[in-house]
């Protein structure tokens, strides 16, 4: 009994690599395949001090980690609290103003994640994410 | 029984049929969402991305059509665990991380309900376990 699921499973994993070893194939030549693709909203840093007062900082982690600390002047809006903190960010925004959106650091995704609700949700432009995050601002901050 | 066997296990076949389906279509994604729990190389995250899909894809037509099921139940069961081991890793890490699980229909979860989710699949998985124990169990004791 014990050898005939053994069996099963792995005639299961065997066939999932046929189609997966194919589309591999397919995508060899793809940039991605070494190394992860730069997102094309993602900005730097610098990029944002250039901007200076322009940027609109919005804080894409849970609300609890806001209180503790974030960029001055940031704005929080995480996916738990999506409605209730939507309206203050849109007070706060104007055509001209750059929209960079934040989350812990270079692993997490609720920046993306809420950069993207920003562009297609609320219908948004200029919506930027800085990669590094909370921790990578925190390292560079003016002492 | 037998008709609790079959709608819970078209039921979590369909979802994982649907999750293989939505990740197969775009990997590099998945990919990028396996990379952000910062658990394996970039190099490896994209391969597992490329192969992973089919194995839901295929064991997700296993359990619907009823074929290698004890098979497709130990796999469904195991990855759903490793899913849900995963995420409350990441979270325990501070690592805020979208799942992936159903690629870019789950960015807007939260996790809450991606481990909501998971819980209802574990817990459909493991009446279907239950079912086939009792099943074999009354064919043994008739014969």
């Amino acid at each position: 009994m014990r050898a005939s699921v053994l069996r099963q499973v792995v005639i299961l994993i065997g066939l999932a690599f046929l189609p997966a070893i194919g589309q591999a194939l397919y995508f060899r030549g793809h940039p991605g395949w070494q190394k992860r693709p730069a997102d094309s909203s993602e900005v730097t840093l610098a990029q944002t001090k250039k901007w200076g007062a322009m940027v609109l900082w919005v804080d894409a982690r849970p609300n609890e980690e806001f209180a503790r600390g974030h960029i001055p002047g940031a704005l929080a809006l995480n996916e738990d609290d999506w409605n209730g903190l939507l309206p203050q960010v849109l007070a706060a925004w104007s055509p001209e103003r750059k929209l960079v959106v934040y989350c812990s650091r270079k692993s997490c995704n609720a920046s993306h994640a809420v950069a993207e609700r920003l562009r297609h949700e609320a219908g948004l432009k200029n919506v930027d994410v800085l990669p590094g995050g909370w921790e990578e601002w925190k390292e560079n901050a003016p002492r | 029984m037998r008709l609790v066997r079959l709608v819970l296990a078209v039921l979590v076949g369909a979802i994982f049929v649907y999750a293989g389906v939505l990740k197969v279509c775009d990997p590099m994604r998945f990919a990028s969402d396996i990379s952000n729990y910062a658990l394996i190389p970039w190099s490896l995250g994209v391969r597992v991305a490329f192969y992973l899909p089919w194995l839901e894809l295929i064991v997700g037509l296993a359990l619907i059509f009823q074929r290698f099921f004890a098979g497709a139940l130990l796999l469904t069961t195991a990855s759903v665990a490793v899913f849900i081991g995963a995420t409350i890793w990441a979270r325990a890490h501070g690592i805020d991380v979208a799942c992936g699980c159903f690629g870019s229909a789950s960015s807007n979860l939260t996790l809450t309900w991606h481990l909501v989710l998971n819980g209802c699949i574990l817990a459909a998985l493991i009446v279907l376990w239950w079912i086939r124990n009792e099943m074999g169990r009354t064919s043994q004791t008739s014969t």
